[in-house]
């Protein structure tokens, strides 16, 4: 062996050595908060009210789930494992396109609040324009015939196919 | 010949003027959802729920299982052309499906694609027509402990085929079991962990899981990948297949429809490991295997084969035993009983017209698919060129009505977002999520089925080590978790030999 190989075997090790290090970080992060989602579950489970004529009772099922994530999330702390390089690629996200997934996120969220408030066909219309817009679709005919024409013909579909209401809300149809 | 005539029934059925129609709605819907970056067979099925609302059952499962394969079909599509699987099961059409769409011959691809798709299917239903009704008799003696051992096989096969770290999947699994506590308990009427919210009194629908889990989630990752550039094919080229390219394929197909049937017919692994390892076993055995990679028939023919064939072979459980061996067929699994139907051997002893009926309409929609695929490839591919941004909040939206149609009550809707959420984090940690709605959807069967079992052995856990099929059902579990452990060990040792 030369020390070339030598070299780059050394470097190799480095390598796998710092990866450890960050991926034992996670992993004990992950590990950390499902044994605090176990402990609470086993105590919801523990306080669940006893029911007398059963031989098995609602309890039961329920604890041995909690023991298990427990061992299995104890077991997860002290596991050293190199993950995927997918999911550590995955995690890189700038910080910019989380602030994109957060805007989607609170969209989305406006987006129900409003459905059964406003309306199916009005909400959905301005959800499609403006969540398409968004994220960076420029074309805004296009985008406003579809944003128009798919909750009409969704909330048709809906109404006198399937027989399922979709909330009518401010519009008189 | 039992199995013949049962064929000859559910062929009546299929056969009627709206079977036919509800397979080919099936067929289309799932082949467009199936084509569309990110969405599989999960959404599909999950999206088609609303409609099959209080339709008639039969009809509506002829649609479903339509839905199913078709989506299994669909998946090539985007792999070819664009290079961007929808799904896992998709990855290995990749390898030399996109090299051929370089080379200017994407039609050629879509075409072959399309043909060992359909061979795949087609003997898959051809093995699931004898292969069901027997696993189906077998089973009738099944009782509860071997029922609970069936499906915690299922969930520990899953967890340990799963990409990744076992632990991670075997946390996924028992999360999904700890959802699908949620609610009244059945046999004694205590609420569980509801809160005292009544939305949660009934537990959490499967649908709300399944969407945020697959589909949301996939949004997400959509979303950060909304300008990527796509090297889209102008010119797809003919569809048009030489006499030497179609004996290529017949070694591949025949090989592959028959292992991945097997395979799928195991719980646990599915279309994903069925259509690598046909790859891998056509690339060893071919005598030019150097082409692989670069655009070679056989690679293109394998996978597809091998997914449509494992796609038909995870009916079997299904359908006999009433089990999902995985995260499709449990979603699939949900729809039933969304439908009413309960699969299992009952279903073939009490309701034949519905066991066989769907059997039968899976030659048909395997037909249909081929007929569709091959002219109408070129024009339904264009589906792939909506603009991500718009297609984003189409699935945003066609995901809320999934929910919306079915609970009509905006609590779920926050339930979905949550999921979706979670689905994300869980991808961003390398947390598979096939084993968390498995275990979800069979949470309250596998409680039910423990302590029937416990009921009958008077609280004591020998029961499960007195019964000789629940006993080797055990065993065969136990082994399947200790299988990574051991092809790890293999690995390193290999990895060690050549020196690294």
């Amino acid at each position: 062996m030369g020390n070339g190989a030598d070299v780059s075997h050394r470097f190799h090790l480095l390598y796998l050595g710092w990866w450890m290090k960050v991926l034992k970080t996670t992993n004990q992060k992950i590990a950390l908060f499902l044994i605090v989602l176990s402990i609470v579950y086993l105590i919801l489970s523990f306080r669940l009210p006893p029911f007398a004529y059963v031989p098995v009772d609602s309890d039961v099922v329920p604890i041995s789930l909690g023991f298990l994530l427990l061992f299995l999330s104890v077991l997860l702390f002290f596991k050293k494992d190199r993950e995927s390089e997918e999911g550590q690629s995955n995690r890189a996200i700038p910080k910019q396109e989380i602030l994109i997934l957060v805007a989607v996120l609170l969209f989305i969220l406006l987006y129900i609040f409003l459905l059964e408030r406003v309306g199916f066909i009005l909400v959905t219309t301005c959800f499609i324009f403006v969540c398409s817009w968004f994220l960076g679709y420029k074309k805004w005919v296009i985008n406003a015939v579809v944003s128009v024409l798919t909750p009409i013909l969704i909330y048709y579909l809906f109404t006198s196919f399937l027989q399922i209401e979709l909330p009518q809300g401010v519009l008189p149809i | 010949m039992e199995a013949l005539e049962g064929l000859l029934t559910g062929f009546q059925i299929a056969f009627s003027f709206h079977g036919i129609l509800f397979v080919l709605i099936g067929v289309v819907v799932g082949t467009l959802i199936g084509m569309i970056p990110g969405l599989g067979p999960i959404t599909a099925i999950a999206v088609m729920i609303p409609v099959i609302y209080g339709m008639d059952p039969t009809l509506a499962l002829l649609m479903m299982a339509g839905v199913y394969y078709g989506a299994a079909y669909g998946g090539a599509a985007s792999s070819i052309l664009l290079n961007a699987p929808g799904v896992s099961e998709a990855v290995a059409t990749t390898f030399d499906g996109y090299p051929m769409a370089q080379q200017g011959k994407a039609g050629k691809a879509l075409a072959i694609a399309a043909i060992s798709s359909f061979v795949g299917g087609t003997v898959g239903v051809i093995l699931l027509t004898f292969f069901a009704p027997t696993l189906a008799k077998v089973a009738v003696s099944f009782g509860p402990p071997e029922y609970f051992m069936l499906m915690l096989m299922g969930l520990t096969a899953i967890s340990s085929l799963s990409e990744g770290s076992t632990i991670r999947a075997l946390i996924s699994a028992t999360v999904g079991f700890m959802f699908a506590t949620i609610g009244i308990d059945a046999q004694t009427g205590t609420p569980r962990f509801t809160f005292d919210s009544p939305h949660l009194t009934e537990g959490i629908d499967f649908l709300v899981v399944a969407l945020g889990l697959f589909a949301l989630a996939e949004v997400c990752s959509l979303i950060l990948n909304r300008k990527e550039r796509l090297t889209d094919q102008k010119n797809i080229g003919s569809l048009h297949l030489t006499k030497k390219e179609l004996h290529e394929m017949k070694g591949p197909m025949g090989r592959q429809s028959i292992l991945g049937f097997l395979i799928g017919v195991l719980p646990g692994a599915g279309g994903t490991i069925a259509s690598f390892l046909g790859y891998l076993t056509e690339k060893r055995i071919a005598k030019n295997s150097d082409e692989f990679g670069k655009g070679s028939v056989k690679g293109v023919a394998a996978p597809e084969t091998a997914n449509n064939g494992s796609s038909t072979g995870a009916f079997v459980p299904l359908l006999s035993l009433g089990i999902p061996g995985s995260g499709t067929t449990a979603v699939m699994l949900g729809a039933l009983i969304v439908l009413g139907i309960q699969p299992g051997p009952m279903l073939y002893q009490q309701h034949p017209d519905v066991f066989w009926g769907v059997i039968a309409s899976m030659y048909i929609g395997n037909i249909f698919l081929l007929i569709l695929n091959l002219p109408l490839i070129p024009y339904i591919s264009k589906i792939l060129k909506i603009p991500r941004p718009l297609l984003i909040s189409l699935v945003i939206v066609f995901c809320i009505i999934g929910v919306y149609g079915i609970s009509f009550n905006t609590f779920d809707l926050y339930l979905l977002l949550g999921f979706g959420v979670l689905g994300y984090l869980m991808r961003l940690v390398s947390f598979p999520a096939a084993p968390f709605i498995l275990a979800f959807i069979l949470g309250g069967m596998m409680e039910q089925s423990l302590r029937q079992s416990l009921t009958i052995s008077n609280g004591s856990l020998m029961i499960f080590a007195t019964r000789p099929v629940a006993l080797t059902i055990l065993i065969l579990s136990i082994l399947s978790l200790l299988f990574p452990y051991f092809q790890n060990r293999w690995q390193k040792r290999n990895r060690i030999r050549q020196g690294l």
